[in-house]
């Protein structure tokens, strides 16, 4: 029951932040130079032609009425329309946010795994040569630009040894492969289609593996922070002494103490990956989430922007919410 | 048993700090060698093309080569430093400024005026800050003030936040009590008793928060948010060279790169340095 409260509590916090967004992503997009009209019209449209096209996707209403219209259409779960594609902005975001779900949480999940298995290994042997030189490699990790790492890969994987496709999408569209999810993986496995798969895979391989050098470096850093903690508490040094097995303090003692941190921590790290997302996705022509709100803003078309930035926000602080909910189970003492 | 262990474990991270202190320290003294002799370092003006060379692989009269321009890599490599270097240091101070400024108020006032400017935080940081600052760039337009301000903005809440967070706790100790019972004015008592004694985790901060700003910048740029071509700007020349790199031409995004890796690390280093050795004197 108190966690349910917990969880509400959180639920209501975020209210405010989400308004404010909504708000500022409003007036923002409208107030900074950029007219998303004449980006559509080119230079040769009279204003007599751009009146029209204004009047057609509301421009010439009031503010206040254009904001009543588009708050009113979030309940409704209408985005509004893309003045560059004319499309409904809701089903063309639904397109794009499994493609780039699909990279970032096969990185995460990678980087999850190595950063624990190094981390609590570093920890066990802190001060050391091997501990040393993990510390290094991570803090060269946390300093390397991502899309600038994506092109070395390149650079290695495709150009010079041949052993991985051009960065230049994301399945070969010779497999056929029917769209489901958008996250092509997925859709391969859903749809049993093995040559799709295998070209989903290697089309993966470089965008994943950038994304998690560059993710892996933060994880491990608190990992390996963390468990120090553990090692030096009193619970364990008491377990210690008691002439427990390695094996057995390695698993009771020291791993679930160090991972009770790990949702907070991997919260975090999401959301920093989704802005390393972007650069990646534009290095290997994506067209995931990224590259299409990039191009939203570029053009200044109104509802792309105030549908992916509220959108991010609302995903950030959601996963934020998660992970503090999982805390508080794992950890009773966050909850009051 | 434990504590000789102990004792020698935390010797042995005092002597890893100081090496990553020296190492990082020693990098930003050759960064800074460049940033201030780059006209010398180099025989070709940053934005020289030379009309005979376009994509020349490096040797020759090109030390790397030249990019699709026929400018001169190495030069234009070099020549970067200072507009990256400068432009994540001057983000990086703003942001410390402002952000110490707000967290000073809010924590030291508290009540409504605490409450409103932690709201408006909140708001700040429902971003990741990368995204915030490519949204806010793409809006404001490129350019270096602007670059500026856009990292000072997504830097800035941290530094209230952290600021906040000391200043609570120091405005009850007893000496900013005598001294505002003795009458000091409110800005007096900021000044000289809280200020100083609140800013002992930004200064740990701030010097990684530089490499960030670079990498920021750098990511800008290659999205095309950032400086006008033909600018010589670390990102800006990864993406030209992005083209290249599909053929096999590795001369013209790899050394930039490079150069901005080296320059991250460091800022990381010696953050990480201090960070450690702040640490160590507190166990």
């Amino acid at each position: 029951m108190r966690i349910l409260r917990f969880v509400l509590r959180r639920l209501l916090q975020l209210v405010p932040v989400l308004l404010g967004v909504v708000v500022l992503t409003f007036l923002l997009v409208r107030v900074l130079p950029g007219d998303p009209i004449r980006t559509i019209l080119g230079p040769n449209a009279t204003e007599a032609d751009a009146a029209a096209a204004r009047a057609r996707f509301g421009l010439d209403r009031p503010l206040w009425q254009q904001f009543l219209d588009y708050v009113g259409g979030l309940f409704t779960g209408d985005f509004g329309t893309s003045i560059q594609s004319g499309a409904p902005v809701g089903s063309e975001m639904a397109l794009r946010i499994g493609p780039t779900m699909e990279l970032v949480v096969i990185a995460l999940a990678v980087a999850l795994v190595l950063a624990v298995v190094l981390g609590i290994w570093s920890a066990r042997h802190a001060g050391r040569f091997g501990d040393h030189t993990v510390r290094v490699a991570a803090l060269i990790g946390n300093s390397v630009p991502e899309f600038w790492l994506g092109l070395v890969l390149v650079l290695v994987g495709y150009s010079v040894l041949g052993w991985f496709p051009a960065p230049s999408g994301r399945v070969d569209p010779d497999t056929e492969l029917s769209l489901i999810t958008g996250a092509d993986l997925l859709d391969a496995a859903l749809t049993a289609n093995g040559p799709a798969f295998v070209s989903a895979l290697e089309h993966l391989a470089l965008p994943v593996a950038t994304l998690v050098i560059v993710i892996v470096a933060p994880l491990l850093r608190s990992v390996r922070a963390s468990a120090l903690e553990v090692l030096a508490s009193e619970a364990y040094t008491a377990a210690a002494a008691h002439g427990l097995k390695d094996r057995l303090l390695l698993r009771g003692y020291l791993v679930r103490a160090t991972l009770v941190r790990l949702p907070a921590l991997a919260a975090l790290v999401f959301g920093f990956s989704i802005g390393s997302t972007v650069l990646v996705e534009y290095v290997f022509s994506w067209q995931g989430f990224g590259q299409w709100a990039l191009r939203g803003l570029l053009y200044r078309d109104y509802p792309v922007v105030q549908a992916s930035v509220l959108v991010i926000a609302l995903f950030y602080v959601v996963v934020f919410l998660i992970a503090d909910v999982v805390h508080a189970i794992l950890d009773p003492r966050v909850r009051i | 048993m434990a504590e000789a262990s102990g004792v020698r474990e935390a010797g042995a991270d005092r002597r890893f700090a100081s090496s990553l202190i020296t190492v990082g320290s020693v990098i930003l003294a050759v960064v800074a060698v460049a940033v201030l002799f780059a006209p010398l370092l180099s025989s070709w003006g940053p934005e020289e093309i030379d009309p005979l060379a376009s994509l020349a692989p490096p040797g020759g009269a090109h030390l790397l080569g030249t990019d699709l321009n026929g400018m001169d890599v190495w030069s234009r490599v070099l020549h970067a430093a200072r507009l990256d270097v400068g432009i994540a240091v001057a983000a990086v101070a703003l942001a410390v400024v402002a952000g110490s400024l707000v967290g000073l108020v809010a924590g030291y006032r508290g009540g409504w005026a605490d409450d409103v400017l932690m709201r408006v935080l909140d708001v700040f940081q429902a971003f990741p800050t990368f995204i915030l600052a490519l949204a806010v760039a793409a809006l404001l337009g490129g350019g270096t003030a602007n670059l500026i301000a856009v990292i000072a903005l997504v830097n800035a809440p941290a530094y209230a936040r952290l600021v906040r967070a000391e200043v609570r706790s120091i405005r009850e100790l007893p000496f900013v009590e005598a001294s505002r019972t003795s009458g000091s004015s409110f800005w007096g008592v900021l000044w000289r008793h809280v200020l100083p004694n609140s800013l002992t985790p930004v200064r740990v901060i701030a010097p990684l928060n530089c490499g960030w700003a670079m990498l920021t910048l750098a990511g800008l740029s290659f999205l095309g948010l950032g400086v006008p071509l033909p600018t010589a700007e670390w990102g800006a020349m990864i993406s030209l060279g992005s083209g290249d790199v599909v053929a096999g031409r590795w001369w013209t995004s790899v050394p930039p790169g490079l150069f901005l890796l080296i320059c991250v690390l460091g800022f990381s280093l010696l953050g990480e340095g201090l960070q450690e050795r702040a640490d160590s004197t507190r166990r």
